[in-house]
């Protein structure tokens, strides 16, 4: 158990270190922050005197090992453009809103996804199976960008109900975590139906039927455990659909998160910054990913028997 | 992620209880602005892009004012004169203007003269930084409220330009600056404006209050709290102006049938900005920068791009007839007798076969969004069906802003143009600098005539004869088709029922302490 959590992290530095090189490379690859920086009558001279500042006259190689040295002593460097605040503060800073966010409408899709799961797979080919499946089909192809829009449009412009954006108590989380949630909530839906459809057909379903235990105890008991499953293994991903749609949906809800501030950091060419929320990302992907492991050795007694 | 001082926490927390006890519905009026973009979100004039100056321009006072004309008006300096022919300007204080924070006392020569140097000074993130630099030599104190500017070079327009409000150099209070060190960048501002900043929320709110038990000398403002919230998103900027949450949002064109027939009113700040046309390559006096393989380095082809397009319509249907046909590339009083290029595609398919491209020619036309800007690609899809019309191919390149301004100050001979928003300069000269001088990096297009013109320009010391130099800059520049003019672009405002009187009259000067409450 201690030697596979052991494998597990070193597995884990690896990734980290590998998503640092990509990252640095990658954001190197879209431009510099030095002609955004720039004012529109500034000179030749002007800009060799910000590449300086900046550090960008070093090598690549040298740019980066400076970078990856420095953040192993957990100094991520400072943003080019807000105000040279430290890297790691400015995305430690986003980061409350962005979780809270993801945890809330990771909370509401596998409640209500498991709910309706279930719902289908015991109506199965009736009327109530269809509008499960249908919502499912629309949550996945309806693109949150719009979905975000609409959702504004008729419950805070039309109704009155909610706020349109913002980040603030309970009711400024439920847009935004509804567009947040659907995707995968139609996701866990038809993963919950299809794993609860092959358990209903099972031989062990099948025998407590024969042995005489009531319909409900079979449905939530026996059915319902063995097919949760496959939406743990899912766990990971699904939290990392939450971080990354997290992008698109802080920006239409005007929510200060991680998510935004990549965007705002990437259209910046603010390289510190785009370094760090990347590997916080990461780092955080890679933590739901262990949970999610740790997890399954929980509830699958033939993981736990292997290991 | 909070900053409050010590200070202000207190006063916060003392403010609050106070309005607890005495809660009694319209004591306290709160105007909020949604905005896209906080941009740094810093709060000393030094530390980021004049972006920010949507909310510290209510923080901060500037030593010049203009008015709805665009003439000079008393500021923090009541008055100012300009000798050695451009290269020494002193400025008279106003006494008496108390700083928010008690310890600065009141704004002393010390303040304004370390204001400029700390702008001008090497790590500077604001825009004008090095411009200012080139022409800034020394800021110097004559007596508690004379100023003397020490300049490299003429500027004759100084005062106005970058000593102006449209400008950066807000004064802020030595002392306080000094006592924070190195966390000056992020510290609360203390400026002499007419609100003080009661809280900053990263990315999401600021809060400024209106100081109490001060009139300030400029305004005496309606709202005692505005609010402005950072909505990048335009659609929910919308929203929140209909659902009442925001009372002043910028809105894009296309939104505005939407809003109306509802209680909302547009407010349009006039001829704010210019969408234009640039063509690449077109640096003529520098080799590394031209182009001549470009069709449009012969005059002829530059013209008829201009003819091709009909730039009236295209102002109708994309812009709600929110402009009027450009005649150079951003709005310059001085231009005002130049005629913008007439609709007239036959001219256009002559001067294209006098120049040899009888047959047309292919091009790649570089488009991007931004705000205002979000009709730039649009724009871009019009021009190219007009251009289609007289045998240019357009392939249509969309991108964005940060890749496409780093390829055209590459320094390198380009061979594309790009859609692009002018902007008016506080100072016009600096603006025909940027765009038309060798100098400049960004220059879209230079010739030998020109610099012959930029400098006598420089040089002539006359006020009259100047704007006459200026003029005839602008007629040369539409005459040589230096770029394919469009629009000169007012920028809209969606404005709430609690507004009452508010208007806005030319960008890079925000007035929200201004608007009205209705009554």
């Amino acid at each position: 158990m201690l030697k596979h959590l052991a494998g597990r992290l070193a597995e884990a530095l690896v990734a980290l270190l590998l998503m640092s090189l990509v990252i640095f490379l990658l954001s190197r690859v879209i431009g510099d922050p030095v002609a955004l920086l720039l004012s529109d009558s500034a000179t030749e001279a002007d800009r060799q005197m910000l590449i300086a500042q900046l550090g960008l006259d070093q090598p690549g190689w040298r740019q980066y090992l400076t970078f990856l040295g420095n953040a192993l002593k957990g100094d991520f460097g400072q943003s080019v453009t807000a105000g040279r605040e430290d890297a790691l503060h400015l995305v430690l800073s986003r980061l409350p809103a962005s979780l809270s966010l993801a945890g809330i409408a990771l909370l509401f899709t596998l409640v209500v996804g498991i709910l309706l799961g279930v719902l289908a797979a015991v109506t199965r080919g009736t009327v109530a199976d269809l509008a499960v499946r249908l919502l499912a089909l629309l949550g996945q192809s309806a693109p949150s960008f719009w979905l975000g829009i609409m959702l504004i449009y008729l419950f805070a412009v039309k109704l009155g109900w909610l706020p349109t954006s913002g980040f603030g108590g309970a009711v400024y989380y439920v847009l935004p975590a509804l567009t947040l949630g659907l995707f995968t909530l139609a996701a866990i839906t038809r993963l919950v139906r299809a794993s609860m459809l092959e358990a209903l057909g099972s031989e062990y379903v099948k025998l407590a039927r024969i042995k005489g235990v009531s319909e409900w105890a079979v449905v939530l008991r026996h059915a319902l455990g063995n097919s949760l499953i496959p939406v743990v293994t899912f766990m990971g991903t699904f939290f990392a659909t939450m971080i990354t749609g997290a992008v698109v949906v802080e920006t239409v809800f005007a929510w200060p998160g991680i998510g935004r501030l990549a965007y705002e950091s990437i259209m910046a060419r603010d390289f510190p910054v785009i370094q760090t929320v990347v590997l916080v990302i990461t780092a955080f992907f890679i933590l739901a990913n262990l949970i999610v492991d740790l997890l399954y050795l929980a509830i699958d007694p033939r993981m736990r028997a292997r290991s | 992620m909070k900053h409050l001082t010590p200070r202000r926490r207190a006063a916060v927390m003392g403010a609050s209880a106070l309005a607890l006890l005495a809660a009694s519905p319209g004591t306290a009026e709160t105007l909020t602005v949604a905005i896209p973009t906080f941009s740094e979100q810093t709060m000393t004039p030094w530390a980021g892009s004049g972006q920010r100056k949507t909310y510290l321009d209510l923080v901060y006072d500037y030593l010049v004012y203009l008015d709805a004309d665009g003439n000079a008006q008393p500021g923090l300096a009541t008055s100012w004169e300009m000798k050695n022919e451009g290269q020494t300007w002193t400025f008279h204080l106003r006494e008496g203007v108390p700083f928010s924070d008690d310890s600065c006392g009141t704004v002393t020569a010390e303040d304004v003269a370390y204001s400029i140097e700390r702008i001008i000074d090497e790590d500077s993130r604001a825009g004008p930084a090095s411009t200012m630099r080139r022409v800034i030599d020394s800021a110097e104190v004559v007596d508690e409220h004379t100023v003397r500017l020490n300049l490299k070079a003429p500027d004759f327009l100084l005062a106005t330009g970058y000593m102006g409000e449209a400008q950066q150099v807000g004064i802020v209070c030595k002392s306080y600056i000094e006592a924070q060190g190195e966390g000056a960048d992020s510290a609360m501002p203390v400026g002499s404006g007419p609100y003080v900043v009661s809280e900053s929320v990263d990315g999401s709110e600021i809060t400024l209050s209106l100081r109490e038990g001060v009139e300030h000398w400029r305004v005496s403002p309606d709202f005692d709290t505005i609010s402005f919230k950072a909505v990048p998103e335009e659609a929910t900027r919308v929203a929140m102006l209909q659902a009442g949450e925001a009372d002043i949002a910028p809105v894009s064109f296309d939104s505005i049938p939407g809003l109306e027939g509802s209680d909302l009113r547009i407010v349009s700040a006039e001829k704010t900005w210019s969408p234009v046309i640039r063509l690449g390559g077109i640096v003529q006096t520098d080799p590394e920068r031209f182009n001549p393989d470009n069709p449009w380095a012969d005059v002829r082809v530059r013209q008829a791009m201009n003819y091709a397009v009909d730039k009236q319509t295209i102002i109708d249907e994309l812009f709600q007839g929110e402009g009027t046909v450009a005649n150079g590339d951003t709005p310059i009083a001085a231009w005002d007798s130049v005629e913008p290029y007439p609709y007239d595609p036959e001219r256009a398919r002559e001067l294209l076969a006098e120049a040899g491209y009888a047959d047309g020619f292919d091009m790649t036309l570089k488009t991007f969004t931004t705000t205002p800007g979000a009709e730039l690609p649009l724009m871009a899809e019009a021009v190219a069906l007009y251009w289609a019309d007289v045998g240019i191919n357009v392939t249509i390149e969309p991108g964005d802003w940060p890749s496409i301004r780093a390829e055209w100050t590459s320094g390198k001979p380009l061979d594309f143009a790009m859609t692009h928003r002018g902007f008016p300069f506080a100072n016009p000269e600096n603006g025909v600098e940027a765009g038309f001088s060798t100098k400049s990096l960004f220059a879209s297009f230079t010739s030998d005539t020109l610099e012959e013109k930029l400098a006598g320009l420089g040089a002539e010391t006359d006020p009259a004869k100047r704007t006459q130099r200026l003029t005839d800059i602008g007629q040369y520049l539409r005459d040589e088709a230096a770029n394919v003019f469009m629009v000169l672009a007012n920028e809209p405002y969606g404005v709430g029922p609690r507004v009452g009187d508010w208007g806005i009259d030319t960008s890079y000067v925000y007035n929200f302490d201004q608007a009205e409450l209705a009554e």
